[in-house]
């Protein structure tokens, strides 16, 4: 690797908390100059926080910012622009209509006698195109390019404003392979000329290699800064979790579930587009199956299939040895609920009471007075719902777009509850709820197990997948690759797995 | 914060209210008076019939714009059959059965386009009410044709029972049938899941696309009711009869606080709009404004309707919650 350059960014002893909760505490972090510098942690390390201070989206409550030595205050993201930091978001904003050059020089256009040259704006966007050899012409139409090749134009823009640090957050989250490989390509070409990168992944294949450095936060801490030579996997792993992983994590009090009957039977279901192949498993009564795994892994689009959402291409699903041709309708009748993933854009109807959210999916055993359905009936249904999870505030009819994440949730969740379910699919149950109503969700989980439901948990929170899960299923690239025990798995087993690990151990071997 | 809520609740009503006392104190001796109160029932009936059921179009997020030409194309075709029959009384139930038969077609063809092809409503039904214009005008060589019986046609829009002519009854009951249905029935709380989140009711087993297609076909149905109730009440039909009428229904129906985005708004909201809209008609003619400036007046109460409607949700917004920002973009959090 090149010589070590100086040193561009220098975040020291930042400290910043909310609402008395302290997320970062006396963080250091610094960046080179051409060097890929990963940012590693857990969901709630900091990791996010810490980037939105550098971009000027929070002000830290202390610690100082240097920014090629010179100390600076960073209150905007315009700021953070000025000083040639770029930050390329998950988020693409791009303009499809327009093409390349356009959406590069938005906003900037280069202009002759007051009208927009487009000839040199061509000309500008060529140029850079050339320089870092992307895989782009600059009068391209945006509609026609895929997602990745959009999200270079992201990075073009940020260049184009001679950006020196580019942030990237999770970059390859929704690319192909193919597009991933360009993308690393081109990391690789911007770094021989000298630009830094911040490289923010949970995948650690990657991180292994793009990375000069890795920073891995853990608590708001720093838990360690590597170079390239000493970044190993498991050590990586180690670091993020840390030594104190609780490893009474299977506490011996849990039943033992896979005694009961099967109730839900899956076998070599296999989606369309190859998101998820040949899954097989079986869930028994009363048991919280868990599905681990990274973020694109294929568990979202295999619980939706499931329940009928999206279609998959083969393979079977039985529950109580009855097959399913699963749809919504038809697995609700079967006695099916689901919790979907994005609680805000798929969950609820911001705009209905709490009461008519509940009813929803229950008018076939609200009570009827003829044709009409009894607003009493339905209103005996919401106030049960709110008295069995503790809704807040405790009135049928505030709309739901108004509550607290938490309390949405358990709107979301309470509407199931008023039927006789057999299987719940909750996907995400907690992201983004405060911990009293995460706790309270996860003992609702265990009551409905103990009821005999069969719960299957989609979740990324590594404590929660392990507290609330009796068993436990890893999903990497769309595929199962590991089966976990809830009394012999440790939050590094799942991730190991889900990081594929395990795998390229027993292919050394 | 309650007492405000409580407020918000009867500010339709009062409103209502004030439009009636003022006009009564400017006007004491033409406006309160049966006679006049019946005429402006009379003459907000076909669009009050028609919003009852354009309503559930609005319910599910989508548009109707086709309903003045398909309004004047049911009053042609009720009016052709009936000729067609001889003037007949059986001319006239067949002329009836046409005539909704063709609305609830109009309904069918939107449906199936909007749910089908994704095309949204506002194009196509922009496009068909160019249609059903078009077909009015072939039918009628674009002339006006009179239908002055039998007795059985014209009762529709002229016979008064207990002093009230029947297109005030007619609108009472398909607004009651429409409140009901919406009120009342899962059907109709669905309509609201689907404008309001169309994702999560598709996730709580709703059949989204056959009820928005439904909703059409109901809109449509409305309409023809409205075209001949329209006919009759002129006795006559020609190609432009219903233009225009789509304004007065959406007007009708904003003014009333259903949401043009979906997901919200009720029937009494809708009637009371209708109604709202036929007293400042009748305000405006009573106190001799000239018609040229009738338009300028009502898009201005317009705005303002909407915009003290934009101002309230802002308020809730401000609770951490914006109706407008759902399911549009969520990069603003």
């Amino acid at each position: 690797m090149s010589e070590k350059g100086e040193t561009i960014l220098e975040a020291k002893e930042i400290f910043k908390a909310f609402s008395g909760v302290p997320v970062l505490q006396g963080v250091h972090f610094d960046v080179r100059k051409g060097e890929v510098h990963a940012l590693m942690g857990e969901n709630g390390a900091g990791k996010s926080t810490l980037i939105k201070i550098i971009t000027g989206v929070y002000s830290k409550d202390r610690g100082s910012i240097f920014w090629e030595g010179k100390e600076v205050e960073i209150n905007s993201y315009k700021d953070c622009q000025r000083l040639g930091i770029a930050c390329i978001y998950q988020e693409l904003s791009v303009i499809p209509p327009l093409t390349v050059a356009q959406n590069v020089y938005l906003g900037r256009e280069p202009k002759k006698g007051g009208l927009i040259d487009y000839k040199k704006m061509n000309e500008m966007t060529a140029e850079l195109i050339a320089r870092y050899d992307f895989p782009l012409k600059p009068e391209t139409i945006v509609a026609n390019l895929g997602i990745g090749q959009r999200q270079l134009i992201e990075i073009l823009k940020g260049l184009s404003c001679n950006s020196r640090l580019l942030i990237m957050d999770e970059p390859t989250a929704s690319l192909s392979g193919k597009e991933a490989e360009s993308l690393f390509s081109i990391i690789n070409t911007l770094r021989k000329n000298g630009v830094s990168i911040i490289y923010i992944s949970h995948r650690l294949e990657e991180v292994y290699r793009l990375a000069d450095r890795l920073t891995v936060l853990r608590d708001g801490k720093n838990a360690a800064v590597l170079d390239q030579a000493d970044i190993q996997p498991l050590r990586v792993i180690e670091l993020m979790i840390g030594k104190t992983v609780d490893e009474s994590a299977g506490s011996s009090k849990q039943m033992r579930v896979s005694k009961n009957e099967v109730r839900l039977d899956v076998r070599g279901l296999t989606d369309e587009t190859g998101r998820f192949r040949d899954i097989s498993f079986t869930a028994h009564k009363g048991e919280i199956l868990g599905f681990g795994g990274l973020i694109g892994a294929g568990r979202t689009e295999l619980v939706r299939a499931i329940y009928g959402i999206d279609k998959f291409k083969s393979g079977e699903v039985y529950l109580d040895g009855k097959k399913l041709n699963p749809s919504p309708k038809r697995s609700i009748k079967a006695g099916f609920g689901f919790v979907p993933e994005d609680r805000r854009q798929q969950g609820f109807i911001p705009l209905l009471s709490i009461e008519k959210n509940v009813a929803l999916t229950n008018y076939d055993i609200v009570k009827r007075n003829g044709a009409a359905i009894s607003d009493a009936s339905e209103l005996a249904m919401c106030k049960e719902a709110i008295k069995k999870i503790d809704i807040r505030p405790a009135d049928p009819e505030k709309a739901v777009g108004l509550l607290s994440g938490g309390n949405q949730q358990k709107v979301v969740l309470g509407k199931w509850l008023m039927r006789d379910l057999k299987v719940l699919i909750i996907d995400e149950p907690t992201a983004g709820i405060d911990v009293g109503a995460k706790n309270e969700i996860y003992e609702l989980l265990e009551s409905l197990a103990k009821q005999g439901v069969t719960v299957l948990l989609v979740s990324s929170d590594l404590q929660e997948l392990i507290r609330v899960s009796h068993r436990i299923l890893v999903m990497r690239k769309g595929s199962i690759v590991k089966e976990f025990d809830k009394e012999t798995v440790t939050q590094a087993m799942v991730l190991a797995a889900a990081q594929g690990l395990e795998e390229s151990k027993e292919a050394a071997s | 914060m309650k007492k405000k809520i409580q407020w918000g609740k009867f500010s339709k009503p009062m409103i209502l209210v004030a439009f009636v006392i003022i006009l009564t104190i400017l006007r004491p001796d033409s406006f309160p008076t049966l006679g006049n109160i019946s005429n402006v029932l009379w003459s907000v009936s076909v669009y009050g019939i028609m919003v009852c059921g354009t309503i559930f179009v609005f319910l599910v997020g989508g548009i109707d714009l086709s309903i003045g030409s398909l309004c004047g194309l049911s009053a042609v075709v009720i009016v052709k059959t009936i000729h067609a029959f001889g003037d007949t009384e059986g001319g006239v139930a067949a002329g009836i059965m046409a005539a909704l038969l063709v609305g609830a077609l109009a309904g069918v063809i939107h449906g199936f386009v909007i749910t089908k092809f994704k095309v949204p409503a506002f194009l196509v039904t922009f496009a068909t009410s160019s249609i059903f214009l078009g077909l009015s005008m072939v039918l009628t060589n674009n002339k006006i044709i009179s239908c002055l019986g039998p007795d059985l046609f014209t009762a529709i829009g002229m016979m008064k029972i207990l002093g009230f002519p029947i297109p005030i009854y007619v609108m009472l009951i398909i607004a009651i049938v429409s409140w009901f249905v919406l009120r009342k029935t899962p059907f109709g709380r669905y309509m609201y899941a689907i404008g309001g989140n169309p994702a999560a009711a598709r996730l709580s087993g709703i059949n989204d696309t056959g009820l928005t297609f439904l909703a059409y076909i109901f809109s449509g149905i409305s309409t023809a009711l409205g075209g001949i109730v329209l006919a009759s009440m002129t006795q006559q039909c020609m190609a432009s009869t219903g233009s225009g009428y789509e304004t007065e229904v959406i007007t009708a129906a904003v003014i009333g606080g259903v949401s043009l985005l979906g997901g919200e708004g009720t029937v009494p909201g809708a009637i009371f709009g209708a109604v709202i809209i036929g007293l400042l008609n009748n305000g405006l003619n009573l106190m001799s404004v000239p018609s040229t400036e009738h338009g300028l007046v009502k898009g201005i109460v317009i705005i303002a309707a909407v915009a003290f409607d934009a101002l309230q949700h802002q308020d809730q917004a401000k609770k951490g919650f914006s109706f407008f920002s759902f399911g549009k973009s969520k990069k603003t959090a």
